[in-house]
């Protein structure tokens, strides 16, 4: 049953892309505003670029995951949906991991003119920047879908969303900025592991609360 | 009620030791740590009224679940208010991102957000079931802000008075005294609050 939920997800998004694209044209806007409002020295940009880059991810995502819910909510196919006989936390880990393929993919298209507009050098290990944004990316979305679960039904959900979603989601956001200033600085593993561990508790946590909770949140 | 708070403040000024380093402006602990205890105290009521308002589906539970909401948001600001008179003239700065304070910040802004959903958020029904769950998911949250915020800034010094048990009665003893003060305190306030958050929900039934 994920799996269908899930494939739902992507064909509609497949099929229409506006989540990606207004994600996308969104994290470019705000790379333009960065480089226009950063206009100091670059070794300053370099080692402010992870919080730079998170904050950009926050932006986005409250964008993406409102999207992803809000349209639900036209002619109103979630009352449909949970209508359905199936087990509904399955409908937050389909939203969870069809946001974090999304945002992953934003993110790829995203990051190369990140790097250039504000001239900020590659991280040294490409690869280990990659594998832990992955994680992040999963950790921000748990926690992102299920507080947009909540708002989405709510009157003016688009401004409960980033309220309510900031504050909770901040220690994914100074663990992410931790493990990619270590990163960039070339720090050894052993430095910012504690993040990871953080990264990963977030999204068991919230994973399971999610899951749990998503059930008697959409009950009608 | 009042006699025991007066009589609270009266044992506080008169009553504990000055600490040298600190002179008067240590006192302001005696409130101000009471007041945080008060404030997660209410928060996990909070948590304990919403997996209790999904398990039975009364509506009490979240009458009690509100109550201690705005309860602990008031102490909440008691802490964010004290915290930083008391910070002045020991740290030099009244915010220094001390991760029990960061803490109770991001918490206080949660339940902005809380209260922001309660009171534009649209049907009474459905307000209720995600009121449960912001204080359920608040509460989940505790620990991980405050680990992550410990971390973040690990050259910041935790409160000067971390090890309560190597304190000095003097000091303990009202200090004790106060806790359990501003614990009744609570009790009454919750169960008035309560009491009339009833009162108005029936008259709203009754219009």
């Amino acid at each position: 049953m994920f799996f269908i939920l899930l494939k739902k997800e992507l064909y509609n998004e497949f099929r229409s892309r506006e989540l990606i694209l207004s994600m996308l044209v969104f994290g470019l806007s705000i790379i333009l505003a960065y480089a226009f409002t950063s206009d100091v020295s670059r070794v300053i940009v370099a080692n402010y670029a992870p919080g730079m880059f998170w904050a950009m991810i926050l932006f986005v995502t409250v964008l993406g995951v409102h999207r992803s819910f809000s349209y639900e909510k036209e002619m109103d196919a979630f009352s449909m949906l949970i209508a359905a006989p199936i087990d509904r936390g399955l409908i937050y880990l389909s939203k969870c991991i069809s946001g974090f393929i999304f945002l992953t993919v934003m993110e790829i298209i995203v990051v190369m003119p990140f790097f250039k507009f504000l001239l900020i050098d590659f991280p040294p290990n490409p690869l280990m920047a990659v594998g832990t944004a992955l994680l992040i990316n999963l950790a921000i979305m748990a926690v992102a879908s299920l507080i947009s679960g909540i708002a989405m039904r709510a009157r003016l959900s688009e401004v409960l969303l980033p309220v309510l979603m900031f504050p909770l989601v901040s220690p994914v956001i100074i663990a992410a900025t931790k493990i990619s200033g270590g990163i960039m600085a070339g720090d050894p593993y052993q430095l910012w592991q504690i993040w990871l561990l953080i990264i990963g508790s977030i999204i068991v946590i919230f994973g399971l609360v999610g899951y749990t909770l998503f059930d008697f949140i959409t009950e009608e | 009620m009042a006699g025991l708070l007066l009589f609270n403040v009266w044992n506080i000024v008169t009553n504990t030791p000055m600490v040298p380093d600190q002179h008067w402006a240590q006192k302001i602990f005696y409130v101000h740590v009471p007041s945080a205890w008060v404030g997660f105290l209410s928060y996990l009521v909070v948590m304990i009224a919403g997996i209790m308002f999904f398990i039975k589906g009364d509506d009490k539970w979240d009458d009690v679940g509100l109550a201690a909401a705005e309860i602990g948001t008031l102490f909440m600001a008691l802490v964010l208010i004290t915290g930083p008179i008391w910070a002045t003239p020991i740290w030099g700065k009244p915010w220094i991102w001390e991760p029990r304070l960061t803490t109770t910040l991001i918490l206080f802004l949660i339940y902005i957000g809380y209260f922001m959903m309660r009171s534009f958020g649209g049907h009474i029904e459905r307000i209720r079931r995600y009121a449960a769950a912001v204080g359920i998911i608040a509460f989940v949250d505790v620990p991980i802000i405050f680990v992550s915020v410990q971390f973040w800034a690990p050259e910041i010094q935790s409160h000067p008075q971390v090890e309560m048990a190597q304190q000095p009665s003097g000091i303990l003893n009202p200090f004790l005294l106060s806790l359990g003060i501003f614990t009744i305190l609570y009790v009454l306030m919750m169960r008035y609050r309560i009491h009339v958050i009833r009162i108005i929900n029936k008259g709203v039934e009754n219009v």
